[in-house]
């Protein structure tokens, strides 16, 4: 995938995130996001620094324009995007760093792709869960709505995967 | 390019922690339930750090608390000390109003008391310049309990009723027969009553009090209860008395001193 695909299919996500942020209230027990496989899938060519700008202009673009408490999502997705060089050093070996190459299913498999993509939407969701309940809501409501958004969350990324990390890029 | 790598970490950090407190504080400001949340944990948090450096502020100050404790339990032992004599004092006064006449009574304490023995004593806090004198009687609210024997300057011994060598003239009921009463030697609240003719009747039960014969005791002092008799050598009764004197308890007793007492002794003599 070229770089400029990839910044028009981030967008893209985006403007669905936005759709999803202010359409998709089924239930207050999943809170369905694509932020945390976005931020992961940013070419590892840019660093840390630029990664968490990203993820903050990210985090307040659909703060600002759906309907939600303002800096929530960024307050949970800048720590994604700080650890994302860490996660994908430790998942998917030093190797993708030094050759500057990007990860993808095909290449590494689903288990690893899938470990690295859990563990970013598990830190992403307990904070903003965290934060969203402010200490109001007991324990059980916030298990319940962590499984739950981490269930519905994961598959819809695995999806996304395919747009933002497809098979050519191997 | 080690140095570079751990600036550019260092550079992360520095942004990462800026960027958090960013959008922390861009949403307490726009969330009143995350801003209480917030300023929740704050006061938690600074609870927790003032709280523990009071604890360390309180720990270097246990010495002056110490001090000042010691101070303050002195002073609590010298008002305790004062008013337990002032109370002991009240219980004298107290026991002063029951007076007998012709009888010179003076309050006196305890001060040793042997009750396991065959023959037990009590030592008084009284002596021969308090007006104590030999041959009083030691009696209490419930009772007689003892015979002065020997006095010194401050301090009286007397024989208790717990004593085989003594007996004290004592009557059945109000007007019933005299006899004398000992110790049974058994029960610490046991006495008999000995020598009562047979042709007077009584019930058990009844109150048996100090007949004022034997010169020692006023006459009228409720000793005990009436219980069973048995005949002795087919002439007198023997009857089982009850105490009322507790002596486990004894600490406050007068010593009575009949006044006439030298001079009835002079035509016996």
């Amino acid at each position: 995938m070229k770089r400029g695909e990839f910044w028009i299919a981030y967008v893209l996500l985006l403007l669905a995130q936005l759709l999803i942020s202010n359409y998709f209230h089924v239930t207050p027990y999943v809170m369905l996001t694509l932020l945390p496989v976005m931020v992961l899938c940013i070419p590892l060519r840019i660093g840390t620094i630029g990664a968490m700008l990203i993820a903050c202009l990210t985090g307040l673009t659909i703060d600002i324009l759906s309907e939600g408490v303002l800096g929530l999502n960024a307050l949970a997705l800048v720590p994604v995007a700080y650890i994302r060089k860490g996660l994908v050093n430790l998942i998917f070996g030093p190797e993708l760093f030094a050759r500057k190459a990007d990860f993808s299913v095909a290449r590494y498999g689903f288990a690893k792709v899938a470990t690295a993509l859990l563990l970013s939407l598990l830190l992403f969701l307990v904070i903003y869960i965290w934060a969203d309940g402010a200490g109001t809501r007991p324990l059980w409501f916030n298990g319940i709505r962590l499984a739950a958004s981490l269930a519905t969350s994961f598959l819809v990324s695995i999806l996304t995967l395919g747009v933002l990390a497809p098979d050519s890029r191997k | 390019m080690k140095g570079r790598g751990f600036l550019y970490k260092l550079a992360s950090l520095v942004v990462f922690a800026a960027m958090e407190l960013a959008m922390l504080y861009l949403t307490t400001r726009n969330a009143d339930l995350q801003r209480i949340w917030v300023a929740k944990a704050g006061h938690a948090f600074m609870g927790k750090v003032w709280g523990s450096s009071e604890k360390v502020g309180n720990y270097f100050r246990l010495t002056k608390e110490n001090s000042l404790l010691v101070q303050e339990n002195e002073y609590l032992q010298r008002e305790l000390s004062s008013a337990r004599e002032r109370l002991r004092q009240a219980r004298i006064d107290t026991m002063s109003i029951d007076r007998h006449p012709g009888y010179t009574l003076i309050p006196a304490e305890v001060v040793k008391m042997s009750r396991g023995k065959q023959h037990n004593y009590i030592i008084l806090n009284r002596g021969f310049q308090d007006g104590v004198k030999e041959k009083s009687g030691i009696i209490t609210h419930a009772g007689v309990v003892g015979i002065v024997d020997a006095v010194s300057e401050n301090h009286a011994f007397a024989l208790s009723i717990q004593n085989h060598d003594i007996s004290i003239s004592a009557r059945l009921g109000s007007e019933g027969g005299s006899g004398l009463l000992s110790w049974d030697g058994i029960h610490s609240n046991g006495a008999l009553l000995k020598e009562i003719p047979l042709q007077y009747h009584y019930n058990v039960g009844d109150t048996v009090y100090t007949s004022g014969y034997s010169l020692l005791f006023p006459p009228d002092i409720p000793l005990g209860i009436a219980g069973e008799a048995r005949v002795v050598n087919g002439a007198t009764n023997e009857i089982k008395v009850t105490l009322f004197q507790d002596f486990s308890t004894v600490r406050y007793v007068m010593v009575v001193h009949n006044d006439a007492l030298d001079e009835i002794e002079g035509f016996t003599e």
